[in-house]
């Protein structure tokens, strides 16, 4: 009889936490980054990938996953959980169109997905999903790009630009500091490329960028086309820098110039 | 018109000298229409044993699935090939499985044997749509034709044919016992099974 | 009263089906579509019971779908058939079994050979060079056996089956006035016009 009701392992500790959904966030804040940044009429998910072993398969490494033709989704956390709970979406993307005929709206398949892992911190025997997700979309009919997030607990969240995994606090800073409205679909590409590169310190071999551009148009972009714009933004960086010294040496020079007229005048 | 006439089809098996041979007509069709002309009802299971299934279209492939599912078990679990005898018993347990909601499969089996001496010997056995087992030592027939190939190979068989005499015999019992069947026929496929090989054959018959 | 054919070539599988959607002995519909597009390199021809039909239809349309999203590539046909075909067997030993019977028809792009299988609502799977499902069979099945070629080209395929329906027009009280006709090759499945 007792085992029908005492098997629950996510409960309250005396100050309302519930410890095992922190251990899960602290889960994701393990995993690798990701990133997610809304243009115009873009959407822009960019995660970091840890380097694959020598021997290993890329192709079998994947972050980046499509749920239906018209919505992505990127992880972060650990990746035996991210799988499970990918293919109970994928069911839910194909059950709805069978049920309903049209495919899922982005927010109504983050809702499911945040939904199942609000179940998984209250029912009996398990433990919390130790995955945080971005999903990206476009919904049927419409042209407005959507980012959503999804946490441990089940909350679950609209966006402009996001990230979540390891210093992801960091990266959202960033974000928050140069993310602008009504980005195109470069600037989005190069702001994702950007933020990544504040907390992957390998560069463009270790980032996957992915582009929704409208209903069901996704593109990855490869390795060439992510060196260029990593290229871009040293460059862009070594002539702010260059600017920056320029200035500094003018500075130098003239406060220089002033002290030994200042010393000039003295003699 | 019974279920097990649906579709059509027969199978016969006969011992010869160290060999066996199984051989089926090829016809599948709906009552009296035919749709194919080439529907093997005949699956090897090892390299020494095949399977003939003559009843229902849909469960001879369903009951194929399942024997090649358990036979593949077998063999991971046992770490050895299953014997024709052993085979038999798993064909049997598996329709009696379904006592009462049969597969309309009337199976039959023939392979080679090996016995504890080292040598090989002839192997056939027929069950009914229950996994009632018949072990023969001349032949075994099933299918819709059942009753004239019962009577053609009554004639025609004779103990200790070799491979080639074989042949000879359980195909022309075959031809002739489905050219009098109007839900069988349609060419033919003869496998021959001795000890370290199979030789099939497939044959022309009164193709209408 | 539903009619289908469907017929191999060199490289190709043709599918052909009746437009007509009935009840009882009236015609409601004159433009249904009864060829559904599985995945890029696979049609599949529904007939049977009203309701059963389109129900099923997108049951194994779905499925076929999320393999392919959760694999990254589709099915083959000789794959997919099977799944289906024990769809429909597990089914008929259920309380209330699907009476659709289908004609599925595929271009494996692994093999780039063309594969068309006939099946009933029993479960009963057959690999054909040709095939038909409802009355339209008793007239198509020998015209087929006469004039039927798995090496011809698309358009004598295409002639091949026109004869069929007209065939079928001529003969069957019931004739059906209009069809729908899809064809799969290595480029993928497209409609034709006869």
């Amino acid at each position: 009889m007792s085992r029908s009701y005492d098997r629950a392992l996510t409960v309250f500790s005396p100050d309302g936490h519930l410890f095992q959904v922190e251990y899960a966030l602290e889960a994701v804040r393990k995993g690798t980054c990701a990133v997610g940044v809304r243009g115009q009429d873009v959407v822009v998910l960019g995660v970091e990938k840890k380097s694959v072993l020598q021997l290993q398969d890329p192709r079998t490494v994947r972050k980046v996953v499509m749920l239906d033709d018209h919505v992505c989704l990127a992880f972060a956390g650990l990746t035996a959980d991210g799988r499970v709970l990918i293919d109970k979406a994928r069911i839910e993307c194909q059950s709805h169109r069978l049920t309903v005929e049209d495919p899922v709206t982005v927010e109504y398949i983050t809702r499911h997905i945040a939904t199942i892992q609000q179940k998984y911190t209250q029912s009996g025997g398990v433990r919390p999903f130790g995955i945080s997700t971005l999903i990206v979309g476009f919904d049927p009919h419409d042209t407005k790009p959507r980012l959503y997030q999804t946490e441990p607990s089940g909350i679950y969240s609209e966006w402009k630009a996001n990230a979540i995994g390891r210093s992801s606090k960091t990266v959202r800073e960033f974000l928050e500091k140069n993310h602008k409205d009504g980005m195109s679909r470069e600037e989005s590409i190069k702001l994702t490329v950007k933020s990544l590169l504040e907390v992957v310190q390998t560069g463009a071999k270790n980032i996957e960028i992915s582009v929704m551009e409208s209903y069901g148009k996704v593109t990855s972009l490869d390795l060439a086309q992510i060196e260029e714009i990593v290229a871009d933004i040293e460059r862009e960086k070594e002539a702010e820098a260059e600017r920056k010294r320029s200035r500094l040496a003018a500075t130098a020079a003239g406060q220089a110039a002033m002290s030994q007229r200042a010393g000039g005048s003295g003699q | 018109m019974s279920i097990m006439q649906y579709n059509g089809g027969s199978v016969i098996a006969m011992v010869g000298k160290d060999c066996v041979a199984i051989a089926s007509d090829l016809r599948l069709g709906v009552q009296s229409l035919s749709i194919s002309a080439n529907y093997q009802k005949i699956f090897p299971i090892t390299d020494r044993i095949y399977v003939g299934l003559p009843g229902l279209g849909t469960d001879v492939t369903t009951l194929h699935e399942q024997f090649r599912y358990r036979v593949n078990m077998y063999t991971i679990k046992e770490e050895r090939e299953i014997e024709p005898q052993t085979f038999a018993q798993l064909v049997s347990s598996t329709l009696y499985e379904r006592r009462f909601g049969p597969y309309f499969i009337e199976p039959v089996v023939a392979g080679m044997q090996k016995l504890p001496t080292g040598g090989f010997a002839p192997f056939i056995a027929a069950t009914d749509l229950i996994g009632c087992l018949n072990f023969a030592k001349d032949f075994v027939v099933a299918g819709t034709a059942s009753e004239k190939l019962f009577g053609v190979a009554e004639g025609l068989w004779e103990p200790d044919l070799e491979a080639e005499d074989l042949f000879e015999t359980i195909s022309q019992t075959l031809l002739n016992a489905v050219d009098r069947d109007a839900f069988s026929g349609w060419g033919a496929v003869v496998h021959v099974i001795t000890k370290d090989k199979v030789v099939t054959r497939t044959l022309k018959g009164r193709m209408d | 009263m539903d009619v289908s054919f469907a017929i191999t070539g060199k490289g190709y599988v043709i599918l052909a089906a009746d437009t007509t959607a009935a009840h009882s002995i009236i015609k409601v519909k004159l433009d249904e579509d009864k060829i559904k597009e599985l995945s890029p390199h696979l049609l599949m021809a529904y007939s049977g019971e009203p309701g059963d039909t389109v129900q099923f239809a997108e049951y194994v349309e779905r499925n076929i779908r999320l393999y392919q999203i959760r694999n990254l590539y589709p099915l083959r046909p000789s794959s997919a058939a099977s799944w289906i075909r024990r769809s429909l067997a597990d089914s008929l030993r259920s309380r209330k079994p699907y009476s659709v019977n289908l004609l599925l028809g595929g271009y494996d792009t692994t093999t780039h050979t063309p594969h068309l299988y006939w099946m009933d609502y029993l479960g009963t799977l057959v690999d054909v060079p040709f095939a038909a499902h409802g009355y339209g069979s008793y007239f198509a099945l020998s015209l087929l056996d006469r004039y039927h070629d798995p090496e011809a080209p698309l358009e004598e395929g295409l002639a091949v089956l026109k004869r069929c329906i007209d065939e079928v027009t001529k003969r069957l009280v019931v004739a059906q006035p209009k069809y729908k006709v899809k064809v799969v090759d290595k480029d993928g499945v497209r409609e034709v016009e006869l």
